[in-house]
């Protein structure tokens, strides 16, 4: 109620400022005509007593020498100004010697009985002298200009200041209304400023509720991975630690031993893979990228994804004609391809279709990008399932039949080697998806050089061993020996760099994540001062690794096979 | 002022009776000292400060004491008019104005021409006979009039004043 008050008051104001400059202006107006009046009073006086004198100086000799004839001339003379409204011309006796009056109102026959100039007309009396001495008075009354000429005189000033008034007055009006508009305007920009405070303070509290929506979402998620991460690893516990018991009865008949063990082996593997695909889809596996054909390795996997999908699914293939070279961890791609294939087979229960096609695609971004794409024509996905077909442990398949991790292992792959993953799917007419990989050059790439399976027995040598994982440590160690090497095993990085100074080996085989020096530290430090000695890392998972790279070395994820370990040693000790 | 009372009295003695048909002689004796406000001599010529112009009435005289009245009351600047009576132009060179009357026509027309080469107003009566000073009276419709040679007064070296010249019932002019 504050702001309508100010705002009539202000209203008041503006015409009172306009009244004044109004009347201000009238009575300018006013001052203006009365001293133009003034001014033509002086102005006819001056021209009275001017024309008196003219008179006065054309009769002097007249008068002189008594020429009434001459006198009556000069007085004639003056009938013409329409204004004059008497003259007298009066010698020097004060008789009058010639006169004239308008309206039968003649000058009076001596000079001394000579009435005031009535109002309004204006009288002269001007003396006549001859050479210095008076001779006579000339008398000369003059009416001043007819009212209605001096009235069309000020009419046009009164004209002009009537103007002035009222372009003030539209001025001071329009500036009223201008004030009011403002006013208005101050008004409605307060109250927007009072909602726009509420709709952030609104913002800030939908903001937060989202926060807590998003927080809880999280806790919802990592409630999921944990739980299916549980429920795979006792399903496989269960398995191991069963068959574990199987193992340590006594009297176990051979062939029973060899089921167990081997049920062991395959359920600590499956683990094992479990747990790749979880840190894959972290993007913290620590990768080896090598230059693949894409076109050589599809190849490859044929056989392999025929037995996988089985009968009723028929694989085609579209290759790109050049060769796909992209810089990828081997197996990593492998297990993607393979997942995506499985998800498309699971999508085909009546059987179908799978094309895999393979092409190079420009990218403005990212350069030269190699697609391989894998199309079914199963059932296809709804918006629901798409938007969450990369979550881990989101599964559309029965308990037991599916893990939630195969399309995750798929994105979290795609996301470390610099690539990308895109799902194209419609419900009921089939799915798409893309892996999308940077292209390199095809230089170098082939098929991998696959050993035959076996333990290798190359060269040995003396090893020292870095874990500082008791159980690990023991188990690395036994396995070292039973390689044929001479091992040395500490606890520490710090007490590694010592040994390895204070004696002589062929090889370091040291975990990377440990207290105190890590197996990167250790191995810079060997570089340096052991330059030469060769260095294998060994690691469940490693931020460093993951982030930095190995620095060129040769890293053994956990958990390794003798076949692998053998492997990479043999490497080592040979270069 | 001082001139006020004397003036009065000339005027009551030549206006005055002028109501009541004043003689041409009393009108021409007021003219004659009038003259000298409307005419302007050579340099030389003009009345030292303080000394009045002189009025000669060369051989008759017309006027008697009438001339004597007028002249008394006449101030021209300050310079009052003296009348002098002279017989004949001998003695006529410190004159300023000249009344020239002979006994006869013939006698006038002889003392004009003496006094021609000098720079005097010389003024001439019709009743006397025909010849002209640079101004001569005469008398139309009982009135006394006046005829000015304009020409003649600038060969001598006297201006005169167009107001004078304007009541002039006649004006030679120069050329």
């Amino acid at each position: 109620m504050r702001k309508p008050r100010r705002l009539s008051r202000t209203w008041i104001d503006a015409p009172a400022a306009i009244v004044a400059a109004v009347i201000f202006l009238l009575l300018a107006g006013i001052g203006v005509i009365l001293q133009s009046e003034g001014a033509y009073r002086d102005l006819q006086q001056q021209e009275t007593r001017v024309q008196a004198e003219i008179l006065a100086a054309s009769v002097t000799a007249a008068l002189d020498f008594e020429d009434r004839a001459a006198v009556g001339e000069a007085v004639s003379a003056i009938r013409v100004n329409r204004q004059v409204r008497s003259v007298g011309v009066y010698n020097e006796q004060g008789a009058l010697i010639a006169g004239y009056g308008r309206d039968g109102g003649g000058p009076p026959q001596a000079f001394a009985d000579r009435l005031p100039a009535p109002e309004h007309a204006v009288a002269s009396e001007v003396p006549v002298m001859s050479r210095g001495e008076r001779i006579g008075t000339v008398v000369l009354a003059t009416d001043p200009e007819p009212f209605s000429r001096r009235l069309t005189r000020y009419l046009v000033i009164g004209l002009l200041i009537l103007m002035a008034a009222l372009v003030v007055s539209v001025l001071g009006i329009a500036q009223g209304a201008l004030r009011r508009a403002n006013r208005e305007l101050e008004a409605r920009a307060d109250a927007l400023a009072e909602a726009n405070a509420e709709l952030n303070i609104q913002i800030d509290e939908r903001g937060k509720a989202e926060e807590q929506l998003r927080q809880a979402h999280k806790m919802q998620a990592l409630g999921q991975l944990t739980g299916g991460i549980a429920h795979d690893f006792n399903n496989l516990l269960t398995v191991i630690q069963g068959s574990a018991d199987m193992l340590r009865r006594p009297g176990v008949s051979e062939e029973k031993r060899i089921r167990f063990a081997e049920a062991v082996v395959q359920a600590s593997s499956r683990a094992a893979a479990l747990t790749g695909q979880l840190l894959a889809f972290a993007r913290r596996q620590p990768l080896q990228p090598e230059l693949i054909d894409v076109n050589l390795l599809i190849r490859d996997m044929t056989d392999l994804l025929d037995r996988t999908l089985g009968e009723r699914i028929g694989v085609v293939t579209e290759l790109a004609p050049a060769p796909c070279t992209v810089e990828a961890d081997r197996a990593q791609l492998e297990s993607a391809l393979l997942n995506i294939a499985v998800n498309a087979r699971d999508a085909m229960a009546e059987g179908g279709q799978l094309v895999i096609r393979t092409a190079r695609r420009a990218d403005p971004e990212r350069g030269e990008m190699i697609a391989l794409s894998v199309s079914d024509s199963g059932t296809g996905m709804d918006e629901d399932t798409l938007a969450r077909a990369f979550e881990p442990f989101f599964t559309t398949k029965l308990t037991g039949k599916g893990t939630g991790l195969g399309l995750s292992q798929v994105y979290g792959f795609a996301s470390q080697s610099g690539g990308d993953v895109r799902i194209d799917s419609v419900a009921g007419q089939g799915t798409t998806v893309t892996l999308l990989l940077p292209g390199r050059d095809a230089a170098a790439a082939g098929a991998p050089a696959k050993e035959a399976g076996g333990l290798r027995r190359g060269r040995t040598g003396r090893i020292l061993l870095v874990e500082d994982n008791e159980e690990v440590g023991q188990f690395a160690e036994q396995l070292l020996e039973e390689l044929g090497h001479d091992v040395v095993r500490v606890l520490s990085g710090e007490e590694a760099l010592d040994r390895a100074l204070a004696d002589k080996f062929d090889l370091v085989f040291t975990d990377v994540v440990m207290p105190g020096m890590s197996g990167l530290e250790l191995a810079a430090r060997l570089a340096e001062q052991r330059p030469g000695l060769p260095v294998i890392l060994t690691t469940g998972y490693s931020d460093e690794i993951a982030t930095s790279g190995a620095g060129g070395l040769p890293v053994i994820p956990k958990p390794y096979t003798p076949e692998v370990l053998s492997e990479a040693i043999a490497i080592a000790l040979a270069g | 002022m001082r001139a006020a009372l004397p003036a009065l009295a000339a005027c009551l003695a030549a206006v005055g009776p002028a109501r009541a048909q004043p003689t041409e002689e009393a009108v021409q004796a007021t003219f004659l000292p009038k003259f000298a406000r409307y005419a302007a001599w050579p340099s030389g010529r003009q009345p030292a400060g303080g000394t009045p112009f002189q009025l000669c009435v060369i051989g008759r005289d017309p006027f008697g004491r009438l001339l004597d009245a007028a002249a008394a009351a006449e101030q021209i600047d300050g310079h009052g008019v003296q009348v002098r009576r002279l017989p004949d132009e001998r003695g006529a060179a410190a004159c300023h104005l000249a009344f020239v009357q002979g006994r006869q026509a013939a006698d006038t027309g002889r003392l004009l021409l003496a006094l021609r080469g000098q720079p005097i107003l010389t003024i001439t009566d019709a009743r006397a006979g025909p010849q002209r000073g640079m101004i001569h009276f005469t008398n139309l419709s009982g009135r006394v009039r006046f005829f000015i040679n304009e020409a003649e007064a600038a060969q001598r070296g006297l201006s005169i004043s167009s107001r004078l010249l304007a009541l002039a019932a006649g004006v030679t002019q120069r050329r």
